[in-house]
């Protein structure tokens, strides 16, 4: 198997006993207030302030329900070639989110529901595959 | 205790002008900014040293663009500051021209917008994200249309008729960047842009200016105004977003409760309200924005539109300047020329697009953020 390592290491980890990244885990946060957010963070928590301690690592799933999507057809971006399609996803877990869908999933329409994969995106100078996190249709 | 503007010393709009919007030109900001200042010294009949304050809206122009600007009028050593609250720092500075007035630290206040377009750059957080990037306004508003869509059963067709109304409001406002009545099939036959938004329901962002003028009743009498053209501001609410339900429409939810907060100052019901001026950046915003003030329940925004219910002598006009669409967002200028609008309507100087008996106006921005501005203007 080729060498890979993840392009946003302090977002999301491969599932456990996933090798090759099939599943994400995405890195999120939880404050003892009970407020669950993404990504993790310890500069305070946006419900109720506090920081430091009551702010601890908290892995979410990235099972979800879909509830929006969008087409991009014009991105004046070019490290991110337009059409590509962004996905507005309910995580069990609590938090919305939104990415990009991977390319290869099936079209998918709110209410549907998806998972996160880690995904092929490019080639690192070294030769590794790079991956990125992207929603798909849950199969 | 604390007190609203309401509460306060009432507080006037005595004079409105512009800078056209328009594409981006050669022309410096300085001579778009003059443009609309004397223009509204001249509509309030005053000279510019009767400005006590100054208070400068420009989000794109960098540091300190206010003095290099003012000092063309006469330097009269009047204070200024510069406001930067994205696309609502024209509502903001007009705000707080307002509350220096209603306060009585001064008599005679201007709010000046002004911008040209240039890049949008916004400090890391040092927090990082999966593909903010990718997600620019307008694909956060794709984003959200597709969810009204399903929620509503509206198609892309309902939803694009805010821009055919917004377009035919523009083509007869002789500020606005687009100046040009529009079909439904050219609307939805332009360049797709994001999700079903085509450009034409996308704001132009361009560049221009806006001026306002403000006074309480003594610098009214002491300047000789007129005061038969005097429309005072009787509410003005700031809010910023807080922690709302997974999923829920945060740009609705936060207008929401900031126009409940300035209809209460107002002591008027949405039923009472004959024009809004809105944050129609994408047409779908038209919808969330009307039913979050309250003029219909949730999903209903498409029926008053298709009743004609929205338009120029309906039931309430909304964006009869062209809104956003249209007349454009060239950022700092645009809450502050919503104000103009308002003001021009309340006065019956509207002309062709004069919405008939308009005695209460309500102007809204929402500013990435997220920040709203609220404010109701009553003749």
């Amino acid at each position: 198997m080729q060498p890979s390592k993840l392009l946003k290491p302090e977002l999301y980890s491969a599932g456990s006993g996933d090798g090759d990244g099939a599943t994400a885990r995405l890195k999120g946060g939880r404050c003892r207030c009970g407020y669950v957010f993404f990504p993790m963070q310890t500069y305070g928590c946006e419900r109720c302030g506090s920081h430091g301690d009551p702010l601890t690592p908290y892995e979410l799933s990235t099972n979800g329900t879909l509830l929006a999507e969008a087409t991009v057809h014009l991105h004046a971006d070019k490290n991110r070639p337009a059409p590509f399609t962004i996905v507005k996803v309910a995580l069990d877990d609590g938090p919305v989110i939104r990415t990009l869908l991977a390319d290869d999933s099936a079209r998918v329409a709110p209410g549907q529901r998806v998972t996160g994969r880690l995904v092929p995106t490019t080639q690192s100078e070294s030769g590794e595959t790079v991956l990125d996190h992207r929603f798909s249709a849950a199969s | 205790m604390t007190r609203s503007l309401n509460d306060l010393r009432p507080v006037y709009v005595v004079g409105i002008g512009w800078h056209r919007y328009q594409n981006p030109s050669e022309t410096p900001y300085v001579a778009l900014g003059l443009t609309a200042i004397r223009a509204a010294l001249a509509d309030a009949r005053i000279e510019w040293p009767a400005v006590e304050s100054t208070y400068v809206a420009a989000a794109l122009l960098g540091m300190a663009s206010g003095r290099p600007m003012l000092r063309h009028l006469g330097a009269t050593g009047a204070p200024l500051m510069h406001v930067e609250n994205a696309s609502a720092s024209g509502s903001t500075a007009f705000r707080h021209a307002c509350i220096e007035v209603a306060s009585g630290i001064s008599d005679v206040a201007l709010a000046i917008g002004v911008d040209k377009r240039n890049p949008v750059r916004r400090a890391e957080t040092g927090i990082g994200h999966l593909a903010e990037d990718a997600i620019v306004p307008f694909t956060h508003f794709a984003l959200l249309t597709n969810e009204y869509a399903v929620r509503h059963n509206a198609t892309a067709e309902d939803i694009a008729l805010v821009a055919v109304k917004n377009h035919r409001n523009g083509a007869k406002n002789p500020n606005a960047q687009r100046q040009q009545e529009r079909t439904l099939d050219e609307v939805l036959g332009g360049k797709r842009v994001s999700g079903s938004l085509t450009s034409l329901q996308c704001t132009p962002i361009g560049e221009g200016a806006a001026a306002v003028i403000v006074a309480s009743e003594d610098g009214i009498r002491r300047l000789g105004i007129d005061a038969g053209r005097a429309i005072r501001t009787t509410a003005s609410v700031g809010r910023s977003e807080r922690v709302y339900a997974p999923g829920a429409g945060f740009d609705a939810a936060l207008t929401k409760e900031t126009a409940d907060l300035a209809l209460a100052q107002a002591k008027v019901t949405p039923g009472d309200i004959d024009i809004i001026e809105l944050h129609d950046a994408f047409t779908v915003e038209e919808l969330h924005y009307i039913e979050s003030i309250g003029l219909c329940p949730e999903g209903h925004g498409v029926r008053m539109l298709k009743d004609g219910a929205l338009d120029i002598g309906g039931q309430c006009a909304i964006n009869p300047s062209g809104g956003l669409i249209a007349m454009g967002h060239p950022i700092g200028p645009t809450g502050i020329g919503q104000i103009g609008e308002i003001v021009m309507q309340l006065r019956g100087e509207a002309g062709a697009r004069q919405h008939r008996g308009a005695r209460t106006g309500l102007a809204h921005m929402v500013g990435v953020g997220a920040v709203c501005y609220v404010h109701i203007l009553q003749k």
